[in-house]
């Protein structure tokens, strides 16, 4: 499906990708990706590492510029429009990064409340309404703390409480189980669940985790090779028969996608 | 073959390098002209830059003036003009010393940290999250830095004028037993406006120097730590290397 011929189309997603292509350096990261993502949708993108979700999460949030391809939010292409209006329209997002990416130089509450802050809040109020959130995502009394002295855990929590702070439409989770040890895993997937159903928000999640895939997503896209390999409803994820797709949900080494290491009795050099 | 590689590679490197700061000079240029300025931001800035550069500034200059009129004495005893020591003091301070040597201090001391910072915040996706966050990265980091190093530099060099010329009279007076009025009389005799406007000017050009590069250094930081320590050298290199053309450039002009 071409760009140009699609772009002239109603999208039916809120979000909704269409011929997106995106190369560095030559390497073609990114290949003709399509894809819509409905209202209250929970959309989980899939793939092993270097696959390119990252990129497409970048690409999608406005932070890289697709070399060709529409990427539509709400029926907007973003990239036309002026900094200030793309940033106005920023606010029906909110985003919780791999590693959270709090603002060391401010406290915990100041970060929660930084887009209410931003839109003019007074400091008592936004101040009210980040304890509020922060005790949603099971951390009270952590106003006044600094970034450095939280946990992995809390840190991604916080990182929640600012992503939803100011009651966003769309929420953009990238790798929200990375580096998390299993009970802190199963909190963050609870919180994600709770808030996909009492907010009815839309989410686009990158992961790798097939247990947050299971437990979350309401469709699921596999990336491989920069194109959308695979693009299912969660109760066919078991039934599929792709030698590719099973490969990557059963977690093996050995399959079509081959690995070289050393002393290696399952892949060859791959080709 | 390898070898014309080898200069389109680092042809191609410095292209890029020198492109970031224009680059980054533009988006500030046209982001100067709307609000929001993010005033509280500015003034944070100005005392990192401004107050805290004060111990290391002051300091670089009491020593200049002092040695500068030690020096300024063995020269000048040879053939008997010891009264011109005030005026050589004064004019070199006002002049090139103050600026420059302000200059390079605080391309050391907050350039590495404007560009450590920023680099930081790259690295660890912070600035990406200010967009999300509806907020403008350049407003919010750049801005309130560069703006500060414009604005603080003149103060600074001010200061560092006084206090070299103070340290200057010290020497002078105590230890090369000159007469105190002669000595103010011949600091204050020989100068014009344009010394000390010139000085001033020049370190506003110098601050705005410090800002632009060594953000640019930070914002456009890539490859993680390495990348951080990387863009933190260069932001002090190239600031201070700039400042020295810069100051060359700017002296031929004003004074031509």
């Amino acid at each position: 499906m071409s760009p140009e011929k699609t772009s002239a189309k109603q999208p039916a997603g809120i979000i909704s990708l269409q011929g997106v292509h995106k190369s560095f350096k030559g390497r073609k990261v990114l290949d003709n990706i399509n894809m819509d993502i409905m209202p209250g949708e929970s959309h989980i993108v899939i793939g092993l590492s270097g696959a390119g979700k990252s990129v497409l999460f970048k690409c999608i949030l406005g932070l890289l510029r697709p070399d060709r391809g529409a990427i539509l939010i709400n029926g907007e292409e973003w990239f036309t429009l002026p900094i200030e209006e793309k940033l106005q329209r920023m606010s029906c997002v909110g985003v919780l990064f791999q590693g959270a990416a709090l603002f060391d130089s401010l406290p915990v509450w100041e970060n929660v409340a930084f887009v209410l802050r931003r839109q003019g809040m007074n400091k008592p109020e936004a101040r009210e309404r980040a304890a509020e959130v922060l005790e949603w995502v099971g951390l009270p009394d952590i106003c006044d703390k600094m970034p450095a002295e939280l946990s992995g855990g809390m840190k991604k929590r916080v990182g929640m409480a600012r992503a939803i702070c100011h009651r966003p439409d769309i929420i953009f989770y990238d790798e929200p189980l990375a580096g998390l040890d299993p009970v802190m895993s199963d909190v963050i997937t609870t919180l994600m669940k709770r808030l996909h159903e009492r907010m009815n928000v839309t989410s686009l999640t990158i992961a790798h985790s097939m247990k947050l895939v299971r437990e979350f997503s309401d469709r699921v896209s596999m990336l491989y090779e920069g194109r959308i390999y695979q693009q299912m409803a969660r109760h066919d994820i078991d039934s599929s028969h792709d030698p590719v797709f099973k490969q990557f949900i059963e977690g093996r080494a050995d399959g079509p996608i081959q690995f070289t290491f050393s002393g290696s009795d399952h892949g060859k050099e791959a080709t | 073959m390898y070898f014309l590689e080898a200069i389109g590679d680092a042809v191609q490197r410095l292209a890029y390098a020198l492109g970031l700061y224009p680059l980054l000079a533009g988006k500030v240029i046209v982001r100067l002209r709307k609000p929001p300025w993010f005033f509280p931001l500015i003034i944070e800035q100005c005392e990192m830059v401004g107050v805290q550069s004060l111990p290391v500034v002051l300091l670089t200059a009491v020593f200049t003036g002092m040695v500068l009129a030690l020096q300024s004495w063995v020269a000048f005893h040879r053939f008997g003009a010891e009264s011109m020591i005030a005026t050589i003091v004064s004019l070199s301070m006002l002049r090139e010393l103050g600026p420059v040597l302000v200059g390079l201090m605080v391309a050391g001391r907050v350039g590495a940290s404007f560009a450590a910072e920023l680099g930081a915040m790259r690295v660890s996706e912070q600035i990406d999250a200010l967009w999300t966050l509806s907020t403008d990265p350049v407003r919010y980091l750049v801005i309130p830095r560069v703006l500060a190093a414009m604005l603080m530099m003149p103060l600074l060099v001010l200061l560092a004028d006084a206090i070299g010329m103070a340290g200057g009279y010290v020497i002078s007076v105590y230890a090369l037993d000159q007469n105190p009025h002669t000595y103010i009389t011949n600091s204050y005799d020989y100068l014009e406006l344009i010394d000390l406007y010139s000085g001033l000017f020049k370190a506003m050009v110098f601050g705005t120097i410090i800002g632009l590069v060594s953000c640019a250094e930070g914002y456009y930081c890539a490859g993680g730590a390495g990348g951080v320590g990387k863009a933190t050298t260069r932001a002090v290199v190239v600031s201070a290397m700039s400042i020295l053309i810069a100051d060359y450039i700017l002296t031929a002009w004003i004074f031509k």
